[in-house]
């Protein structure tokens, strides 16, 4: 039995969810934020159907908001008192600050990665499908050594082991997801993954051809042929990302069940660019109406008094109150109008593309699954938020 | 009514399609073993494609109805009430406790830190510390966005500049040499940094009156080098601003760091510090035969001008008992011995031109009727 995957979720409902959170969240001072995305969430798995069946989001704003606390204090610690005393010592010892901001940013890259496994296993744990919990087994410092790990032998071997460090996390994480009673295993080797790199060896051709332009001098030439480079480039980084996802999830088990992703790294690049340029495009509204704002402040030769220390005599002036408001009002409107557009033309296709290309096979046994306990992760992903590690949503 | 829904029992992976009434008189949906309450029953929000109904029981946080009409919602009454907090007492303990070690990090442990590490700064580390804070100073105040504000360098004027500073300080004991700059803003104020490095802006030299008035200022913001205060306060910022950059988020976070950037410009010193630094500035000024009140006359004066100079009062001002200070200034000039004057007219007169303007603006009238 084979079950293919549905996706319901339209655009207009999106942009109007995602652009009325995303005002509460500014009107609120960022507080709404934990609902915002919580909102989120259980509108996209809501869409998202496997078998017909919707995923279900049961995560809860107010243990994301304690969490988020959680791991404000930890780290106002560390940027508190380890980042004075680093540029305490940078500065008495190599008279700059440049040591004290790359001690400061080193601690914080294993941090970074912990992080990102926690968050991942809060959403897991707070995933249902057919009534049954995802899960992932704790290992977070496991997951940041290997990180560190891999990534500096990645460094090393000049990206030529980035499929090893692509496997190896792939496989960590895998090996420690759960649904149900029943744990994920990866399959595979790490060499399969060499095949998803082709695109990004195909460019080094134009990127020798634009040497060879440059040697020769030819202005027309080194133009065309380092855009070429360039996009070669991008398409080769997103097939690689696609590709090497389809690889690793068709040598996913899990028991009998199998996976096959047939996502498409020509549509996933499309839907990427064009997403983009609309959510940019709607943002330079707000970002012009703010400008010509600006330019408006300044020919009335406020800007001058602006200065420092002028403030409240700025501010008896009704006129240069109203500006100001609209240009704090329109600055705001930016953010919200690229958040609303982005998802709307970004996220939501992308997920469309890559829950309808998912199709589960060897499906008969799922009914035989059980419950697994809840996974209380009191620091949902509290550190994920504070450092704004880029998980997706 | 009937209805097929699927049932998630929540304890097996099994989808169970059922056949379902929804009884109005018994208020309850039963069927295939099932009862479930009406008034019990929520409606799973922000569900996307707008075509599924979703129900949970308000005590069971695993089963669910997944109904593909949504016909049945207007026979539940409370399918929108929200589930109550769990752990309230917990997360708003937490909150408390998190944001009373935020304000203790900030305003306590990193203080006090900053004060003994700025003890033991080496003094090359000071001097370079200065010079980056000044750096993100002028960056911070420039309004172009091209580059960072300037400094003011004839030579005539800084010769004259120079001349008065080394009257200055030169019977004092100091653990570094003052650096002084001029910046090219209209600004009435001054303000030191680490290192010995002390900040007049064009404004103030253009308002004074007399040379005695810049040098007594000067005086106050050496006063300020000799006890470390800027060093304490530039070790603080770099301490606070990341924990409160962080509190806020991404765009938000922004703005705060700007807006501390400013402080360090205003430069609120603790009183103790203030008044510490004026009984210094009078010595200093008594010591090379200066007239001590000349802080008491700037400060006057530069109340009343108001606009421009409310930074240089506020500065001030962190002293609450200023008209102490203020006798205190007169106090002590009266049977100072008075030496040589500071400066020759034409010496005074460069220095007020050390930005390259030859005339001498004076303060906007504006800002001296809005008093």
């Amino acid at each position: 039995m084979s079950l293919t995957t549905t996706f319901a979720g339209r655009r207009l409902p999106l942009l109007w969810l995602a652009f009325r959170t995303g005002l509460y969240s500014v009107l609120t001072l960022g507080l709404y934020r934990f609902w915002q995305k919580t909102r989120l969430r259980r509108w996209y798995w809501s869409a998202i159907r496997p078998g017909g069946l919707p995923l279900d989001y049961v995560g809860d704003p107010f243990e994301k908001l304690l969490g988020f606390l959680i791991a404000v204090v930890i780290l106002a610690f560390y940027i508190g008192v380890v980042n004075l005393a680093l540029m305490f010592v940078s500065f008495s010892l190599f008279q700059g600050n440049y040591a004290a901001y790359l001690l400061s940013f080193i601690g914080v890259i294993p941090v970074w990665f912990y992080a990102r496994y926690r968050a991942r296993r809060y959403i897991l744990a707070r995933t249902r499908w057919r009534g049954l919990r995802f899960g992932l087994a704790p290992g977070a410092w496991g997951y940041a050594f290997r990180a560190l790990l891999y990534w500096a032998l990645t460094i090393l071997s000049a990206g030529l082991l980035w499929p090893l460090m692509t496997f190896q996390l792939e496989k960590y994480r895998t090996n420690r997801t759960w649904f149900g009673d029943r744990r994920f295993t990866q399959g595979g080797r790490w060499l399969m993954l060499y095949r998803s790199t082709v695109w990004l060896w195909a460019t080094l051709v134009p990127m020798v051809l634009t040497l060879i332009a440059i040697g020769m001098g030819d202005i027309v030439s080194i133009i065309v042929l380092s855009a070429a480079t360039g996009l070669t480039a991008i398409y080769g980084l997103v097939y690689y990302r696609v590709d090497s996802l389809r690889r690793l999830t068709a040598t996913k088990q899990f028991g009998n069940v199998t996976l096959t992703l047939n996502a498409r790294p020509l549509r996933v690049l499309w839907i990427t660019l064009s997403g983009n340029l609309i959510a940019g495009l709607g943002a330079s509204i707000p970002a012009l109406f703010m400008l010509g704002l600006f330019l408006q402040l300044q020919s009335t030769e406020t800007l001058v008094q602006l200065g420092l220390e002028n403030a409240p005599q700025l501010l008896r002036d009704p006129a240069t109150w109203l500006l100001l408001a609209l240009t704090a009002m329109s600055y705001f409107a930016i953010f919200l109008v690229w958040g609303a557009l982005r998802h709307a033309f970004v996220t939501l296709p992308i997920w469309r593309h890559y829950a309808e290309a998912l199709v589960i096979d060897s499906a008969e046994d799922l009914d035989q699954l059980r419950q697994r306990p809840r996974d209380e992760t009191t620091q949902a992903e509290g550190f994920a938020e504070a450092l704004d590690v880029g998980a997706s949503l | 009514m009937r209805a097929t829904a699927t049932h998630l029992d929540g304890t097996t992976g099994a989808a169970r399609e059922v056949e379902l009434w929804l009884d109005a008189e018994a208020g309850a949906i039963t069927g295939a073993g099932l009862h479930w309450p009406l008034d019990e029953i929520r409606v799973l929000p922000d569900i996307a494609g707008g075509d599924l109904l979703i129900l949970r029981l308000r005590g069971d946080p695993l089963q669910r109805l997944i109904l593909r009409d949504r016909a049945w919602l207007a026979h539940l009454p409370h399918a929108h009430r929200r589930a109550p907090v769990a752990n309230r007492k917990r997360l708003a303990g937490m909150a408390v406790a998190a944001i009373l070690s935020v304000l203790l990090i900030v305003f306590v442990l990193v203080p006090t830190m900053a004060d003994q590490l700025a003890a033991y700064i080496p003094p090359e580390g000071e001097q370079a510390l200065g010079e980056v804070t000044l750096t993100q100073i002028r960056e911070a105040m420039d309004e172009t966005g091209v580059s960072p504000i300037g400094f003011c360098t004839e030579s005539q004027g800084r010769a004259a500049l120079d001349k008065m500073a080394a009257r200055l300080t030169d019977g004092a004991q100091l653990h570094t040499r003052i650096d002084l700059h001029v910046l090219d803003h209209p600004l009435v104020n001054a303000f030191a940094l680490p290192g010995g490095q002390v900040v007049l802006f064009r404004g103030l030299i253009e308002a004074a009156e007399t040379p005695e008035e810049v040098a007594a200022v000067l005086a106050h913001e050496i006063g300020h080098v000799v006890s470390r205060d800027p060093t304490r306060n530039a070790l603080r910022s770099a301490g606070s601003i990341g924990v409160l950059g962080l509190l806020f988020g991404d765009f938000a976070g922004g703005a705060v760091v700007l807006f501390l950037t400013e402080r360090l410009i205003e430069a609120q010193y603790s009183q103790k510090a203030e008044a510490a630094a004026d009984r210094y500035a009078i010595d200093l000024m008594r010591g090379a035969g200066l007239p001590p009140e000349a802080l008491a006359d700037m400060f006057e004066r530069f109340r009343k001008l108001g606009g421009e100079a409310e930074g240089f009062v506020a500065h001030f001002q962190a002293h609450p008992k200023l008209g102490d200070r203020i006798a205190a200034a007169r106090a002590a000039g009266v049977g100072a011995d008075r030496g040589a004057p500071l400066l020759s007219a034409r010496d005074w007169q460069a220095l007020q031109a050390i930005c390259g303007g030859g005339a001498r603006p004076q303060p906007s009238a504006s800002a001296t009727t809005s008093q």
